[in-house]
């Protein structure tokens, strides 16, 4: 069996500060956003005014004779073609690739207005003959395209600084034909024909799921509640905008500073636009201010950097503005869903049905439909079933946001839970422990299948006692008033994958003659504290001081590494750096034992020092690492989901959490306004890398499911089809006032291996503030957030619940 | 990046806007409806025009002084991030409301996203940078490393300016003086808690 973590563990599982967090905090990291090359072209994107529009006439005239105009580059206008035959300046084509039709001719007349582009360079009529392989870029290509939301993509220019660009920009004339728009979910649910976007309707009904008899679970109940509850649309509000800077190389490869999530990925889909090697374009990103889901690759705006920097032959910058990185770089879907949930005194839940739909943009819609069932209980209650549609309309289209479809899920189970509860009069957490998932005895012994119900039961008495559960709840809206003030208290529960990813990762670690310690990775640190964990296990194995490790990450170039989603970086890269420094050591033992007269295997480490247990000889790990000579030592490790699963690694890293949140609050009734109080955060998390690193990530997720809870809303004006808060003022994010005190505890349990910890804890607060609210007014607010004006108007009309 | 014009010494100085003289304006040499004489009372008298061309200014940056040519219509901001590469100030909203680019113009914590390079001429910027020197670190990013007051870190440079005003202004502010000053700042990764630690221990390290 292979070695797995050191049972008798120094460093891991203790409080490790960040390695870069000086840098960080005095402004000495260079972010993507951050980086200036000689040279450099400053780039900004053209987007469409309208939610629904088509190009009917362009003019780049005035934009090219603007000041310091470098490059401009039309979205959707250029097609990748071989060149048939060449009549003057018409050219005769056909499509380059297997994508489109080989017999399709495309004629184009080349004058002003259309670029050519060969071997990565901008060329002439006259350097091109038939059977060449070019880029065309036609200006009268871009006619006719169909724009699906205010926002979208049109054009993007580089000039030599960023004021000439926007200049640039405004110098652009675009002629749209405005079409009709639609960018609420309501109006498409009053006319379920409508086609304002790319699918053949607005409406599409998804796939149902059901389970049991549902009809026969609401006949044995002695309580059926139905009510309609929803999440909006809200925006991830990365602090560092998505973007790239783009600089080619003299040996014609790509170099690419991008703020992503996926380092990796990006590289490669910017090979594979530009027909070039993947070792020849690497991507870095050495610090990243965020992505929460929403950076996977190039984007629009990175191709066009690099499309930019190739016909001005200068590095180009392309960072997103404040309402583009709103409008157009992901959001998170809404889910709004008719729940009805019946149960029996004893808390069983007989039946749970769910009616919902959600809107992913104008497009997509992977993540919109994700498991909203009857959540973490699906597996306890015997009758549930699910009905779904996707409601597409005319706004940016969604992509995964920490947690995806979880958060959501969570709001419409609970809420209901609770509402149920206050039907029976019973306390909503005699029902929660009535329906969860049963422990699965076949199971692994430490999965999580064998273990759920022991875990969340635990969870549960811990959240109890941490929050004083038993003397703060009281039915709801029959708690202490002062003043205007009522006091609510309310739990919800959640679970998460957090498995290593499927594609591999790669670490290597270098032991040099001088006793230093290199550990590269090409994954990226979005602020999770992976560099560190990174050295933390380095540091562990080899019997260092974190600090003393040098990390070298998130560079394409060093080694293969999946995208930071789902959870899934620890988990993949704390085993790879595990296998990584113990394949080090191993050389390093290797090559250094006949040199002192020692067998490799009678050598150990010891914290900063190497022992002989044979002879009991020992060296400092300098003394050692000397004796390499002109060698050094090296140790690769990779991991992913197939070998974690392999037998014998299950304790290595595993996945799927729980996690038990209870949030307490006060409610003004004259205000509306909801002050979160005190909120108590249990996490399932495995094997803990970096303790204060992990205490951070779960209390930064509580505080994300804060705001989900009081504050995020993208707001579109039903008129125009434009988001009226693209920005950061009338999108509200809370503040450090806004702030409950937070108790973190985490359920520590070193045999599970390494679970991601990123998504879990930002599932179910927003669930848990919204159920203490209705326990302190006695009346559902069921539409999040909780702003003033939801909880005023629920408290008017009674709370209605059918 | 654009190449800073750093040389020359016939840029506007302070003294030369303070007194009004003209000879700031004949330098650049356009005149524009725009009204720099409401920047300062005393030029009230012999209104100056900036711009749109490009006005040498000249500022100091951390204790440096530096010369940067840009359009009256640069931000200090942009100023400081995109001609002179100082970007310890993040860009984030661009409009007043996030407080990721806040330094420290003449001590006050100012969002260099609201004014404009213009307006700095002659003034002492600090930017986060400041706040190490070597491997020493001042109080105030200290206390957040120590405390992991930061995930993504985009945010923190603002943090931490507010932070360091708030106590250059009053040293022995109190937690509520202090959460006070960081009141316009914006966190995404959601690292307040750990903000609180950062502020609990500067109080009694620094009242």
């Amino acid at each position: 069996m292979a070695e797995g973590w050191p049972k008798q563990r120094q460093v891991l599982g203790s409080k490790v500060p960040r390695l870069d967090g000086a840098a960080k905090a005095t402004g000495r990291a260079r972010y993507t956003y951050d980086i200036n090359r000689p040279g450099m072209l400053h780039g900004v994107m053209v987007r469409c005014p309208h939610a629904h529009a088509r190009i009917k006439a362009i003019d780049t005239t005035a934009t090219r004779k603007t000041p310091g105009f470098r490059a401009l580059t039309l979205i959707g206008a250029s097609r990748d073609v071989v060149i048939t035959a060449i009549d003057g300046n018409k050219l005769t084509c056909t499509p380059a690739g297997k994508k489109k039709a080989p017999d399709e001719r495309i004629s184009i007349e080349v004058g002003e207005g259309v670029t050519l582009i060969k071997n990565l360079k901008v060329v002439t009529l006259r350097d091109i003959q038939p059977g060449d392989r070019v880029t065309i870029e036609a200006e009268q290509w871009v006619i006719g395209r169909e724009l699906f939301y205010a926002g979208d993509e049109v054009a993007a220019i580089a000039a030599d600084t960023e004021e000439h660009a926007r200049d640039a920009a405004r110098a652009l004339r675009i002629d749209y034909e405005v079409l009709e728009h639609v960018v609420s979910e309501d109006e498409v649910l009053k006319d379920r024909k409508k086609r304002t976007v790319p699918a053949p309707s607005n409406f599409t009904e998804a796939k149902g799921a059901t389970q049991g008899d549902v009809e026969a679970g609401f006949r044995e109940a002695d309580a059926v509640v139905e009510a309609t509850y929803g999440v909006p649309v809200i925006s991830h509000q990365c602090l560092e905008a998505h973007g790239l800077v783009a600089e080619w190389t003299a040996e014609g490869g790509l170099t690419v500073w991008a703020s992503t999530q996926a380092t990796v990925s990006t590289a490669q889909q910017l090979a594979a636009r530009f027909g070039l090697p993947a070792a020849k374009v690497n991507c870095i990103t050495h610090y990243m201010g965020g992505g929460f889901g929403s950076k996977f690759g190039p984007d629009v705006q990175g191709f066009a950097a690099a499309e930019l920097a190739l016909r001005a032959g200068a590095p180009v910058k392309i960072m997103l503005d404040r309402e583009g990185e709103i409008v157009a770089a992901g959001n998170r879907p809404s889910a709004i869903g008719t729940v009805k949930i019946a149960g029996k005194k004893d808390g069983t839940i007989t039946a749970y049905a769910v009616d919902c739909y959600g809107t992913p943009g104008y497009t997509g819609g992977a993540t919109v439909n994700l498991n909203l069932l009857p959540y973490v209980y699906s597996d306890a209650i015997a009758n549930w079933k699910r009905s779904h549609a996707v409601v597409y309309v005319n706004a940016g289209a969604a992509r995964a946001m920490r947690a995806p479809g979880h958060p959501q899920n969570c709001v419409l189970t609970e809420f209901a839970i609770d509402d149920l509860a206050a039907r029976l009069n019973i306390d909503p957490v005699i029902i929660r422990r009535k329906n969860l998932p049963p422990n699965n005895p076949k199971a692994p012994p430490n999965s999580w299948a064998a273990r759920r119900n022991t875990i969340y039961n635990e969870q549960i008495d811990i959240a109890l006692q941490l929050s004083r559960w038993k003397e703060k709840w009281h039915p709801p809206g029959k708690g202490n008033a002062q003043g205007p003030l009522r006091h609510g208290i309310g739990m919800a529960l959640h679970t998460w994958g957090g498995f290593a990813a499927a594609q591999p990762n790669e670490c290597y670690v270098i032991i040099g003659r001088d006793g230093s310690i290199i550990a590269r990775t090409s994954t990226q640190d979005l602020g999770t504290g992976q560099r560190t964990v990174t050295a933390v296990v380095v540091a562990e194995v080899l019997g260092q001081n974190p600090a003393s490790i040098i990390t070298e990450i998130g560079e394409s170039r060093f080694g293969l590494s999946s995208g930071s989603g789902g959870s899934t970086t620890c988990p993949s890269q704390a085993p790879a750096a595990l296998r990584a420094a113990q394949a080090a050591r191993d050389d390093l033992f290797k090559k250094v034992a006949p040199k002192v007269q020692a067998d490799p295997k009678d050598l150990a480490i010891e914290a900063g020092k190497v022992v002989d247990r044979k002879s009991g000889r020992s060296w400092t790990w300098k003394e050692f690492c000397a004796r390499l000579g002109m060698e050094e030592a090296r140790g690769r490790g990779e991991w992913s989901l197939g070998i974690a699963n392999e037998p014998g690694n299950e304790n290595i890293s595993s996945g799927q959490v729980g996690g038990v949140q209870v949030a307490e609050v006060t409610v003004d009734v004259e205000t509306g306004l909801v002050r979160v109080q005190h909120l108590v955060a249990v996490q399932d998390c495995g094997l803990v890398v970096n303790r204060l690193t992990c205490e951070s990530q779960v209390a930064g997720g509580v505080i994300m499911g804060l705001n989900y809870a009081l504050f995020e809303e993208c707001i579109r004006d039903r008129a125009t089809g434009r988001q009226l808060n693209a920005d950061m003022e009338f999108y509200k994010l809370g503040g450090l006032g806004d702030m409950p005190k937070i108790t973190v505890h985490l359920q520590d349990m070193p045999e599970r291996g390494v679970i991601g910890v990123g998504e879990p804890p930002v599932i179910s607060t927003a669930a848990a503030v919204g159920n203490a609210v209705f326990n302190a007014l006695g009346v559902r607010v069921p539409f999040l957030p909780l702003t003033p004006w939801r909880v005023l108007q629920a408290l008017a009309q009674g709370g209605k619940v059918s | 990046m654009s190449q800073p014009k750093q040389t020359g010494r016939d840029g506007i100085t302070r003294r030369g806007f303070l007194t009004g003289s003209g000879l700031a304006a004949a330098t650049v040499g356009t005149l524009s409806s725009t009204a720099p004489a409401a920047l300062d009372p005393s030029s009230a008298a012999t209104p100056i025009a900036f711009g749109p061309a490009p006005v040498r200014l000249a500022f100091t940056v951390n204790g440096r002084p530096v010369q940067v040519q840009v359009e009256p219509r640069v931000t200090l901001l942009d100023a400081l991030r995109n001609y002179l590469d100082v970007t310890g100030c993040k860009r984030v909203c661009d409009r007043g409301t996030c407080g990721a680019c806040t330094v420290q113009v003449d001590g006050r914590a100012v969002y260099a996203c609201t004014l404009l390079a213009i307006e700095a001429r002659g003034k002492d910027i600090r930017t986060a940078e400041n706040l190490a020197q070597g491997d020493t670190l001042d109080a105030v990013p200290a206390a957040f490393v120590r405390c992991d007051a930061q995930q993504c870190g985009f945010c923190t440079p603002g943090f931490v300016m507010a932070l360091r005003a708030a106590l250059d202004k009053n040293p022995r502010a109190t937690v509520a003086e202090l959460e006070q000053a960081v009141a316009g700042n914006i966190c995404r990764c959601g690292t307040y808690e750990q903000m609180r630690q950062a502020i609990a221990q500067l109080v009694r390290k620094e009242g």
